[in-house]
């Protein structure tokens, strides 16, 4: 599979332009920003409301914005145009991809800012963050290329919204419910363990498993992705 | 660049969509054929990759096709477009996604879009949308064109545009398919023209001048017997037969608007409606043109009275627009144009 970065750039670039004119979509990214800030003056600054912020923003940017993108392709009979030009399965994924992970770590940045939070340990946190986004992004994909309009595509992602912004808030409910257990292993609450364990300085080698458990969510979104792509270039 | 279709044949459940047929389309040729909707989104799906015939092959430069890899542009009947990108950003855009060596200007002028230059997709009209598809397509630059209804809906300017562009594009020694509904563009944009249904491949003849001589004797011959007859009659008779279910209807010359010959039969338009005729082409012409009537192309004959227009496509290709309510176009063949010239005194 060769990648064209040429052809990368253009479609980002595409992107890029059909996105700032489209209002109903890119106001979304603000809400994160604004929800920053007014904590932030509230004086809310605990780890858990900054991650909550952090997840909200992968919801909205990474996987809301990203299936918006990918269901007005299809919904605009575009996405056949895409399929049917030489560029590859990784050129059209990756360049409708990097948009939506562009937004997500300057909506992430920003908001860190205006919500001043400051990791012991910058490196290890923005190496989470990146790979969660990977995450978020193939699932905003994975759900566009199921949606078959872009209404349709602004509702289905309103689970993911639920489970995985605000998930976190039912994981002490778990010793009532043991089947909430399984949020544990969620990408969400294994970022905010990563970033707990920054803040008490513990050292890297005890967070390698919860990398790896965000490292397969990818993996297995990524692979669904691809999957659920190259069948619909055959119909 | 060669489109070659072997023996192909498609079923669907037990109807036969299409009989095995041959054809070969090669560079420098377009090649229309006029199919009906489900045939020509067969041809489609076949061409795409998206669906496989029943038998036989559809090979490319000899090789079996597979759409992606093969280098064919598809000019789709339904398109998708960026609403929200101008005109020359989605050049831009189509330009860099096909690594083009393409000028995107030149394209722009070839389609005559470049007042429309940073106007928006979603703000063009529909035949200007068009217009921007095929630039996309020029930027492309396949080896070969598989064109979906062209012209369906076009103004005439687009139309003539796309006729420009197509005649251009086989001056460069590109291979076109086009596939259509309609005959009448079949016969203007194609130089062989065929017909596709369900009893398989017909071609439809467009040169005026060879096949002619060799039919001529035939039809006469059958003629002579009841052409004796006719003379004996005392009152000279001069309406035209249909057949309607079981019943014959008759017709005024000069209510005809057109006749158009199909699969040997010919059919006479009145109204917006089709009769078919007892006779053949041939004979209705004889017959018709002491009222003015006209054998404008090999498969129509024309009522001169109802011709409103005529429009030059490109040098070699004509309509002719009829002054009826449809506004119906019908092909005039070149060699035609230069007689129809003579009789209405102009040089």
């Amino acid at each position: 599979m060769n990648v064209s970065i040429k052809r990368m750039s253009a479609i980002f670039q595409k992107d890029l332009k059909d996105f700032s004119r489209n209002l109903a979509v890119s106001v979304v990214i603000f809400l994160p920003l604004f929800i920053a800030a007014i904590y932030s003056r509230m004086g809310v600054d605990s780890l858990a409301s900054h991650y909550m912020i952090f997840n909200m923003t992968f919801a909205l940017t990474a996987t809301y914005v990203q299936c918006c993108l990918i269901a007005e392709e299809k919904e605009k009979n575009t996405l056949r145009g895409l399929m049917l030009s030489p560029a590859s399965t990784a050129d059209i994924l990756g360049g409708k991809s990097l948009l939506s992970f562009v937004l997500t770590m300057l909506i992430i940045f920003f908001s860190a800012v205006l919500a001043e939070y400051q990791p012991a340990n910058i490196a290890i946190v923005a190496l989470a963050l990146v790979l969660s986004s990977f995450f978020y992004i193939a699932v905003g994909t994975l759900l566009g290329l199921w949606a078959k309009s872009v209404m349709e595509s602004s509702v289905i992602v309103l689970p993911v919204l639920g489970i995985f912004s605000f998930g976190s808030f039912a994981v002490p409910l778990a010793e009532q419910y043991p089947i909430l257990k399984v949020l544990v292993y969620f990408p969400n609450h294994q970022l905010f363990e990563i970033a707990t364990k920054v803040e008490l300085g513990t050292a890297i080698g005890s967070m390698w498993s919860h990398f790896a458990i965000i490292l397969l969510w990818t993996l297995v979104a990524v692979a669904l992705t691809v999957i659920v792509y190259r069948k619909q270039t055959k119909d | 660049m060669v489109l070659q279709f072997k023996d192909a044949e498609k079923q669907y459940s037990d109807n036969v969509i299409f009989p095995s047929f041959n054809l070969l389309v090669a560079a420098g040729d377009i090649t229309a054929l006029h199919t009906n909707v489900n045939i020509r989104q067969q041809l489609m799906d076949l061409l795409l990759g998206t669906s496989t015939l029943s038998n036989g092959e559809i090979t490319f430069e000899e090789k079996s096709l597979s759409a992606k890899t093969a280098g064919i542009g598809f000019f789709f009947l339904e398109s998708g477009y960026y609403e929200r990108l101008s005109v020359i950003e989605t050049l831009r855009f189509h330009h860099n996604l096909h690594n083009s060596s393409q000028s995107v200007d030149d394209v722009l002028q070839s389609v005559q879009l470049l007042s429309k230059r940073s106007v928006k997709a979603g703000k063009l009209n529909h035949s200007e949308r068009k217009r921007l598809q095929l630039a996309c397509l020029l930027l492309q630059n396949p080896d070969f064109y598989v064109l979906e209804e062209p012209d369906q809906n076009l103004d005439h300017e687009s139309k003539r545009i796309l006729f420009s562009v197509l005649h251009g594009l086989r001056e460069q020694n590109k291979g076109i398919l086009v596939l259509t509904g309609n005959m009448e563009s079949a016969v203007t944009l194609g130089t062989d023209v065929f017909r596709l249904d369900d009893k398989g491949l017909h071609r439809v003849e467009t040169a005026d001048e060879e096949p002619e001589a060799s039919e001529e004797p035939a039809i006469h011959t059958e003629e002579e017997a009841p052409l004796q007859p006719e003379s004996l009659q005392p009152v000279r008779f001069e309406k035209i037969p249909t057949k309607v279910n079981e019943k014959i209807v008759l017709f005024d010359p000069p209510e005809i608007d057109y006749i158009e010959s199909s699969e040997g039969q010919s059919f006479l338009h009145i109204k917006g409606e089709a009769f078919p005729s007892y006779f053949t082409l041939t004979e209705l012409e004889d017959r018709l043109l002491p009222f003015g009537f006209f054998r404008c192309h090999r498969s129509y004959i024309v009522n001169l009275q109802k011709v409103r227009e005529v429009i030059t496509w490109t040098k070699n290709s004509y309509s002719l627009v009829l002054d009826d309510a449809a506004k119906s176009k019908i092909p005039l063949s070149k060699t035609k144009m230069v007689s129809l010239k003579e009789m209405l005194g102009l040089k």
